[in-house]
């Protein structure tokens, strides 16, 4: 038995029965109108939009300007590089944070390599562990208690390659994954095993941390060159295109020196293969 | 308009979406920072990729699958079509679905919310509620051609 069909109004050609003919076919028609152009609005204006952010970021670094009043940084975080380098260049970074691991694997290498080790600049690290992620304080003790024995940027790096092992994805007792990872960098194991374990680098990241919420650090990383900073993961033509607009503008003077590490003339690491 | 129309409006909205957090996911929109807001730890957490390819990526094949079935559904040659409404009925279901386990993970796992997820999770309920509402419509259509024959 064959079905009557019936116009549900979807515009069938072939056995419609049209209850009032053009009425109808003139507002399907019209539908139709604004349902394609509906499309092609949401289709050019997502495309322009898209275009001009991909744009915009391959035109260079989106930097912002760091206001002069804030307070400065005199002698927190770790320094590496030479005391007499023109320029300073200051990561407030966080442990746990992937893209923060990403910086120190792809583009710190060169970072030293061709610019901290021929003097070009100073690099000082300062912790900013963010709330989000769980870890990242017993990272940032234990890497403050590998520097008790000069080893803070070889602690530094064991734990951006292994940011996976400890990370809160990983673990809920980071502290049983850090210290085998850290032991054989430090030369007294007891010594740092006891600093872990007492919490005692706590005071420091918390100094740490206050002077990023001093200077209004709101990403890790965050990377501050003179007067100008840049958020998230930088490549090193980027990181070194900054450096060279800031070493060209005469007559700025080099910020202060100090720091944990410059202190104790640390040896400047460089990563194997860099 | 039709629902099958609105359908693949969001669609298309859902698909620019699924593009710009794929391109954010490979470092091509904006720079990749932890940041105070959410979305970028979402974005970078472990749980943005599934069997290696970026979420955002397996949203944009949801998307264009129910675009296509949507632009298919306009054609005056599957306008009748009931397979076709259950299709998009049981697609966006799974869409609802995975959504919600999303949310879960967001809220419980990574303790983050990502607002461009959760724009997502509303395009993918209102194509549930679009669909579920145009199958039955399609359905009870039936019966009533099959009582009348």
């Amino acid at each position: 038995m064959a079905k009557k069909r019936v116009d549900t109004g979807r515009g069938r050609k072939t056995g419609v029965v049209k209850t009032a003919g053009s009425v109808k076919s003139a507002r399907k028609s019209a539908s139709n109108r604004v349902f394609y152009l509906l499309i092609a609005v949401v289709a050019v204006g997502a495309i322009t939009a898209l275009t001009y952010a991909s744009t915009r970021q391959r035109g260079g670094t989106v930097t912002s300007p760091i206001d002069t009043t804030l307070p400065k940084v005199n002698s927190q975080g770790y320094v590496m590089g030479s005391p007499g380098a023109p320029l300073e260049v200051v990561e407030f970074g966080d442990f746990e944070c992937p893209q923060c691991g990403r910086f120190t694997t792809l583009t710190e290498p060169d970072v030293r390599t061709h610019l901290i080790n021929t003097g070009q600049i100073r690099y000082r690290f300062i912790d900013f562990p963010l709330d989000m992620h769980r870890n990242t304080w017993n990272a940032s003790r234990a890497a403050a208690c590998a520097d008790q024995q000069g080893k803070f940027w070889e602690a530094h790096d064991a734990l951006f390659d292994n940011q996976d092992k400890w990370n809160s994805e990983a673990t809920s007792n980071p502290d049983k994954v850090i210290k085998p990872l850290l032991e054989p960098l430090v030369p007294d194991k007891a010594k740092f095993d006891k600093c872990v374990d007492d919490k005692a680098t706590q005071a420091k990241i918390q100094a740490h941390w206050q002077i990023a919420m001093a200077r209004q650090v709101q990403a890790t990383p965050t990377f501050e060159f003179g007067d100008k900073k840049v958020e998230g993961f930088v490549t090193y033509d980027q990181f070194k295109e900054l450096v060279d607009e800031q070493l060209a503008k005469s007559g700025k003077g080099a910020p202060s020196v100090g720091g944990d590490t410059a202190k104790k003339g640390v040896v400047l690491p460089v990563k194997p293969g860099a | 308009m039709t629902k099958r129309m609105w359908m693949a409006v969001i669609s298309l909205l859902g698909l620019f979406l699924g593009l710009y957090l794929t391109l954010f996911h490979y470092g091509y929109i904006g720079s990749l920072a932890c940041g105070v807001g959410s979305c970028e730890r979402v974005q970078t957490s472990t749980w943005s990729v599934l069997l290696g390819i970026p979420l955002s990526l397996w949203g944009m094949g949801f998307y264009a699958l129910m675009f296509i079935l949507a632009i298919a559904g306009i054609q005056p040659q599957y306008a009748d079509s009931r397979g076709l409404s259950l299709a998009m009925f049981l697609l966006s279901g799974w869409g609802v679905l995975f959504t919600a386990w999303l949310d879960y993970l967001q809220g419980w796992v990574i303790h983050g919310w990502c607002e461009y997820c959760l724009t997502s999770g509303v395009f993918v309920l209102i194509l549930f509620v679009l669909s579920g509402v145009e199958w039955r419509q399609m359905k009870s259509l039936e019966t009533e051609e099959l009582t009348a024959g």
